[in-house]
């Protein structure tokens, strides 16, 4: 191992375009994204029962 | 990136139709049992310690949460030992699904790529999704499964990811390496909350909070999980050669149902250990990380100011962005999954300084944050009507009928990392290039001969002795060749002679 000091660069601009690489496009793919009917997420939300979260009682975990 | 193992632990919270927490432990050991498929056991619990501190010595007792010792009281399953109120159960897929303190947790077997991850990380959905339904068959009351971590009482659990890592990083360098980028990976990694559960800093002004976890933590370092949490927790656990390896076991992360966020929180974590492991170290520390990864959470205005050790201030997309540019530089090119993190995280953090609700496609706290902002114009309502915090809950429902969550991703509104197919595969299929192959094919064909299974060795039964399998993280090389070994075999002596065989030249 060797030591590799981390630059300070807490001025530094924000890049405004995101970095590619050509042929980097491999590993995990992301589908084209659409809106959902903004409708039926509020119908599936108004079916919601108001009392869950307060009935909602766990045991603390890890 | 490709070189590491690594891997989720998801303690999933249930809700069972008249039933109280007095109850969960039962509900949740009943609810593991009740798992249809392939499976071997007891879990090996000789081979674990979580009482052992990184730091070079092993802690007499852990601390425990008081309050949620109010719930225990004799039950039905009382007289029954730890092994049989745990379940443990070994999948064929390389999984574990074991009774974790009243919370059916599902562990994905060990991975080397981010998309099998993600794959093993869903599959645990379906799984303790279809437990609830034949649990809800079996009994009449409704079974519900949450992929949260919190009950909004204070009461919280836990999502870890563990990271093989060079163990001859030393501690300081690890800890304070990895302090300021787990205190700031929330603001792309949150599940998102409504309201606080701890007093600190901001919480008057905090009707919505990104991280479901940053309310517990109370300790920089320590080998606690249960109460006194940790940021960074100590508990020396390798699963494997312990003069090798550490495994750093990340506790503050939230549960996610992104799955984009679930690539990229492991995606990022693991280019910071490899940095870490490299020799890099971060010129900065934060002046209290604990109140630190408070902010980050609760900050309104989402600039996330936080303050460092030397007096100056920086942005916790700054010191991200420390992270990313020196990633680029010393570990660009170095993998697919690699390359693909480095890309999507700079995106990513460009995307939160521009405008956070560019990133309602890929991260929760953003995603919930819209649904609920949605619902809260549509009728008329304030942050702190009791509905809001319902309606979080049920994000988080892993029901695709009922979940908000689902119901975005079936909108076409989430960017989507595995297809279904693959998903479905993980169920009962182990990544192909890591020690969990071996571990699922095991199972697969010799369950009824298996008297112990861990994550690093498998013992069959001989007699009233087990013969033990290791299982190597040194295998994902060979394992190609050991499945084709272990598929010849007829009988557990001869996959016992094939697995322990020296390598074929060639192999």
């Amino acid at each position: 191992m060797f030591p590799i000091k981390g630059e300070e660069r807490i001025q530094r601009p924000a890049p405004t375009e995101p970095t590619t690489r050509p042929g980097d496009d491999s590993g995990p793919k992301a589908p084209n994204v659409k809106r959902p009917d903004p409708s039926d997420l509020l119908k599936r939300m108004r079916r919601v029962d108001p009392d869950q979260a307060r009935r909602y009682r766990q045991r603390s975990g890890e | 990136m490709s070189e590491r193992l690594f891997g989720i632990e998801t303690e999933y919270g249930i809700l069972v139709e008249d039933r109280s927490a007095h109850d969960l432990m039962e509900e949740s050991r009943l609810l593991v049992r009740a798992y249809a498929g392939t499976w071997a056991g007891p879990w090996d619990y000789r081979a674990e310690d979580p009482r052992a501190d990184m730091r070079g010595y092993r802690v007499d007792a852990l601390n425990y949460d008081r309050e949620d010792a109010k719930y225990d009281r004799a039950g039905p399953s009382s007289h029954l030992s730890s092994e049989e109120q745990r379940s443990d159960r070994a999948l064929t897929n390389g999984a574990r699904l074991y009774n974790d303190h009243g919370h059916p947790e599902y562990s994905t077997p060990e991975c080397r790529i981010l998309a099998d991850l993600v794959a093993h990380d869903r599959a645990g959905e379906r799984i303790v999704l279809e437990c609830a339904r034949l649990r809800t068959e079996e009994t009449g009351r409704q079974v519900q499964m949450f992929k949260n971590n919190t009950d909004f009482h204070a009461m919280s659990y836990g999502c870890h990811e563990g990271y093989l890592c060079d163990r001859r990083v030393p501690f300081e360098q690890l800890l304070w390496g990895m302090l300021p980028f787990l205190v700031t990976r929330s603001i792309y990694a949150g599940a998102g909350k409504s309201g606080v559960e701890t007093n600190g800093p901001l919480s008057d002004a905090c009707v919505y909070q990104l991280s479901q976890r940053a309310d517990f933590f109370s300790e920089i370092a320590s080998v606690d999980t249960l109460a006194k949490r940790p940021i960074f927790n100590t508990r020396d656990e390798p699963h494997a050669d312990v003069h090798r390896y550490r495994r750093v076991h990340v506790i503050c992360g939230d549960a996610n149902l992104s799955e984009f966020a679930t690539a990229m929180k492991v995606g990022t974590t693991a280019i910071a250990l490899a940095m870490l492991e490299a020799g890099w170290e971060p010129l900065f520390r934060l002046r209290d990380p604990v109140a630190a990864i408070k902010i980050v959470s609760r900050d309104p205005s989402y600039r996330w100011i936080l303050e460092m050790e030397d007096g100056r201030t920086m942005r916790a997309t700054d010191i991200q962005r420390i992270y990313l540019a020196d990633a680029q530089k010393l570990l660009g090119g170095s993998d697919p999954d690699t390359d693909w993190t480095l890309r999507e995280w700079e995106r990513l953090l460009n995307d939160l300084e521009t405008d956070v609700w560019l990133t309602e496609d890929r991260v929760d706290w953003v995603a919930k944050r819209r649904l609920l902002e949605t619902y809260i114009e549509a009728e008329g309502i304030w942050w702190e009507d009791p509905v809001i915090r319902s309606l979080d809950l049920e994000y988080h429902n892993v029901d695709p009928e009922l979940g908000l969550f689902y119901a975005l991703e079936q909108g076409g509104q989430m960017r989507r990392i595995v297809t279904d197919s693959q998903i479905e595969a993980a169920l009962t299929q182990p990544p192909s290039d890591t020690r969990a192959a071996l571990r699922g094919d095991l199972v697969r064909r010799f369950a009824p001969e298996i008297g112990r299974v861990s994550w690093g060795r498998v013992g069959f039964k001989r007699g009233s002795d087990l013969q033990w399998q290791e299982l190597s993280p040194e295998d994902s090389a060979r394992v190609p060749h050991l499945r084709g070994r272990l598929d010849a075999a007829k009988t557990v002596a001869e996959v016992l002679a094939g697995l322990s065989g020296p390598a074929v030249p060639g192999e």
